[in-house]
């Protein structure tokens, strides 16, 4: 009975996002359509011809209602075809899922360093609770905070790549390698993403960092937590199963939204590196007046925000029982 | 924990030699040069080389009839044989015949011949196709859809000549047969509206100095010399990565850094520190691109209600524009923004055209006493005195549009907007997103605007100029004079360089006289590239072009 309440909340949420995606893309398919500009403005060139423009307006539908266009789009999208990029000349899903599995795996390795190392920071400043370390910790994650990523990432190119030459400025890999051997590949990879993710985890670090140490801080004064330490209970014991497991609920709530925004593209990272991911695809897309590859990569974010906000309350329901409870009801 | 930490640092260290490793395995040959691009090509394609980049990768990768350079002496182009032998004008110059050579294959193989030749001319013109050339074979025998007919137009005399007619009474050159050939053998096998997006149009079978080896989509474009070509040299450059970076600051750090070899557009006050480091040759681009101000001549309500020719109660006067032209330092802009890379403007007729510009044309000079002469005479006064002129009770006031993301036209028009206060001019600038602007401009929505021009090699006016504004659209300013009209007319008849090089004068002479828009000035695209690259020529058609002579 529980479970089977609990698959039909978890079919209405399902609906409900449904629901929501359908309407963002409605939203969107209109307003890029009615902004100023349109993408046959980049065939307006003395070295071409003014009827070229026509022609391109007409193979792209822009010579037809809006309406007519929502409608041919809303067929197309039921079958799973969002039509083919204006820029690249492929298929919307097909440039999507090319640069997916990057982003994908970078913004899961700088959202692991983040969270992990943002707890492990925040249990070693705990640990030294209101000495120095913690002192220099706490101030030192706030002008962490307070550094724009563009302005860090020319730092650390400048100090790791121009002065000490040990890492690459930009890419993923090195260009124009012949080499194939995987070990050599995979440190080459790692080799190019360090600095990167250097830069992408150090935005979100320090706010985990926060939130963790305030978790800590407001679960050591809660009475649960004298009561254990009164009935002799270990330290170790107190953070490990009490402390640090009741200051995760809120924080992978909060985790759930992050990674979604973190799969949608880390676009000051990107650029400033040069990576391929779903930011410069998106931000490309909506200056180019891409209209279908703008409606893709919004869908795509989308679906991964509401993918990670569902195993964000998974985890949350995993970790704190009452919580199904709440949702059932 | 001292031995911890100490363990960390040795590992880190470890790591770092085993990257630094990493790096020296991956180094490239010294016959690869790897060029910064600052965006990804959409296509491999000629049909389709709508970018910079994209026609100078792919006229490496593909040969055309003829080939052009530069010929800095006379300032014009210089036509060279390529795919052609040779080639023969008929007396009238109604048709031409080309002599091909017979040693060229392509990529697979396949011997390239005439067939290939007609299907390209076919295929390019072909509206279904939408290659960036459709609409412009206005030489020779179209279709009502400016399609060439085939018919009409070839007659193949042997395996290796082909005679090819023009359409009566037009004026055909060179110019109009520099196009990439491309394979009939790939592209005849593929409905013609699905070339646009078909796998060979990213994969290409090639015929150039240079054959296509990878592309790593929004990293880089990889090509290789092609050793079957008659173009290859041995000792030449043998691989270009064309290297994308989107970010200026990381093209220059990669610069400095020896990761890219050649970077284009650089910034003026970037120029000293490259200098310093003495590894690179700076070199600039001239001539190709201008700023200007550009004012709606018509009364734009009207034009939009009813087409109707009306000129507009600011800009419509020549006398105005000319005050207007006056009242801008732009001595000052060229040598505190541009910091010399560059010089001022008096017409879109580049100086790099030597015997077309007329060399007795000064620039109008920054003169806000005369500025104000020539608006009184037009009957602009402060007769209220509140610091403001008016004419018929209208206060001078109008919005300056430009785009948000260009610092040097940020500038000007700061500069510009303070010096018309002293002539008692209200100027409020609006910045807005680059697509904005041009949907403005192309809309004839804006009333002043301030943006660039890339001028087409070979000259060519009558696009932006011409006074028909249905058949031209990119008259943006909506510029209307008939003498101009008959001038660019007469240059599209059969006459000689000379007489043609006297008209541009005229026109030149029309245009600085009127002040269609107030031509400020010409911006150098500042280059710099690795002296280990030997034989690079920097001219107006580019950094890239003709680089398999490179060394």
């Amino acid at each position: 009975m529980k479970r089977s309440l609990l698959a039909l909340s978890f079919i209405k949420r399902g609906v409900s996002s449904v629901l929501i995606l359908f309407l963002t893309v409605s939203f969107l398919f209109v307003l890029v359509r009615i902004a100023p500009g349109d993408p046959a403005q980049k065939y307006l060139s003395p070295n071409l011809s003014p009827q070229l423009i026509e022609k391109v307006k007409s193979s792209f539908q822009l010579d037809k209602p809006i309406a007519e266009q929502y409608i041919s789009f809303v067929k197309n999208a039921f079958t799973g075809d969002f039509g083919v990029s204006y820029k690249y000349h492929r298929p919307v899903n097909e440039v999507i899922f090319e640069v997916l599995p990057f982003t994908i795996f970078f913004s899961l390795s700088a959202f692991s360093i983040q969270f992990l190392g943002g707890a492990l920071l925040a249990l070693w400043a705990f640990h030294h609770h209101r000495k120095l370390l913690d002192r220099i910790l706490s101030r030192g994650s706030i002008i962490l905070y307070a550094v724009p990523s563009f302005v860090s990432g020319l730092f650390f190119v400048y100090l790791f790549s121009v002065q000490l030459k040990l890492f690459p400025s930009s890419g993923i890999k090195s260009i124009g390698t012949l080499e194939e051997n995987i070990l050599f590949l995979s440190l080459d990879y790692l080799h190019h993403l360090f600095l990167p993710l250097l830069v992408l985890s150090l935005t979100g670090l320090p706010v985990y960092f926060k939130y963790f140490r305030e978790q800590f801080e407001e679960h050591q004064q809660k009475l649960y937590a004298f009561y254990l330490r009164a009935n002799g209970v270990s330290e170790r014991r107190i953070y490990l199963s009490h402390l640090i497991p009741n200051s995760l609920n809120s924080i992978i709530a909060f985790a759930g939204v992050d990674l979604g925004i973190l799969f949608s593209g880390a676009l000051i990272t990107e650029v400033v590196f040069s990576l391929p991911g779903m930011g410069r695809l998106t931000v490309n897309a909506i200056l180019e007046h891409d209209y279908p590859l703008i409606i893709g990569c919004t869908l795509t974010a989308g679906i991964l925000i509401i993918l990670t906000n569902l195993l964000a309350d998974l985890i949350r329901m995993k970790i704190d029982k009452r919580l199904v409870k709440g949702l059932i009801n | 924990m001292s031995i911890t930490r100490r363990n960390i640092f040795i590992y880190f260290l470890l790591l770092s030699s085993v990257f630094i490793g990493c790096k020296k395995e991956s180094s490239l040959s010294n016959a690869t040069v790897v060029v910064a691009i600052p965006s990804d090509i959409e296509r491999i394609n000629p049909l389709f080389a709508f970018s910079i980049n994209e026609a100078n990768i792919n006229e490496l990768l593909f040969l055309s009839l003829v080939k052009h350079s530069w010929d800095e002496k006379a300032g014009d182009l210089k036509t060279e044989p390529m795919l052609a032998n040779s080639w023969e004008w008929n007396t009238d110059s109604s048709s031409i015949t080309f002599d091909l050579r017979s040693d060229v294959k392509w990529s697979d193989d396949v011997p390239l011949t005439i067939d290939d030749v007609i299907f390209s001319f076919d295929v390019y013109s072909d509206p279904v196709v939408e290659s960036y050339l459709y609409g412009t074979f206005l030489c020779f025998n179209t279709d009502k859809d400016n399609h060439i007919i085939a018919e009409k137009t070839f007659e193949k005399l042997s395996e290796t000549k082909l005679k090819i007619f023009f359409a009566p009474g037009s004026s055909p050159s060179l110019f109009n047969l520099d196009f990439p050939i491309v394979p009939k053998h790939i592209f005849d096998k593929i409905p013609r509206k699905d070339i646009a997006t078909a796998k060979e149009s990213f994969t290409p079978v090639t015929s150039g100095p240079f054959m296509f080896e990878k592309w790593e989509r929004n990293q880089a474009i990889i090509i290789k010399e092609n050793p079957k070509s008659f173009l290859h040299k041995d000792g030449n450059v043998g691989r270009i990565i064309f290297k994308v970076i989107p970010d200026y600051n990381s093209r220059l750090t990669q610069l400095k850094n020896n990761e890219v070899d050649i970077a284009e557009y650089l910034k003026p006050e970037d120029v000293d520190e490259l200098k310093k480091s003495n590894s690179f040759v700076i070199a600039s681009l001239k001539g190709r691109e201008y700023d200007y101000l550009g004012w709606n001549n018509l009364d734009k309500e009207k034009h939009k209600k009813n087409k109707s020719i009306v000129p507009n109660k600011f800009f419509g006067s020549a006398k105005v524009r000319q005050a207007l032209s006056m009242a801008l330092n732009r001595n000052e802009i060229v040598s505190s923004y541009l910091r010399g890379y560059g010089e001022l403007a008096n017409s879109p007729i580049s100086p790099i055209f030597k015997n077309a510009v007329d060399e007795k044309l000064q620039p109008y000079a920054f003169d806000l006493a005369k500025a104000k002469i020539l608006l009184a005479e037009e009957g602009w006064g402060d007769k209220d005195n509140n610091g403001i002129l008016e004419k018929n009770g209208e206060e001078f006031k109008f919005t300056l549009t430009i785009s948000s993301n260009n610092p040097r036209r940020i500038f000007a028009a700061t500069l510009f907007k303070n010096t018309l206060k002293q002539l008692g001019v209200e100027m409020k600038i609006e910045q807005v997103e680059l697509g904005m602007l041009i949907d403005r401009i192309n809309n004839k929505n804006a009333d002043a605007w301030m943006a660039s021009w890339i001028i087409p090699i070979p000259l060519d006016l009558k696009f932006s100029w011409y006074s028909n504004l249905a058949t031209t659209p990119m008259n943006f300013p909506s510029y209307q004079n008939k003498e101009l009209d008959a001038l660019l007319d007469k240059l599209e008849t059969k006459i000689s360089k000379q007489q043609k090089n006297e008209i541009y004068k005229k026109i030149e002479s029309i245009l600085y006289g009127d002040q269609p828009v107030t031509f400020l000035y010409w911006i150098d695209n500042i280059v710099a590239y690795n002296k280990k690259i030997k034989n690079i020529e920097v001219t107006p058609l580019g950094t890239i072009h003709h680089c398999w002579l490179w060394r």
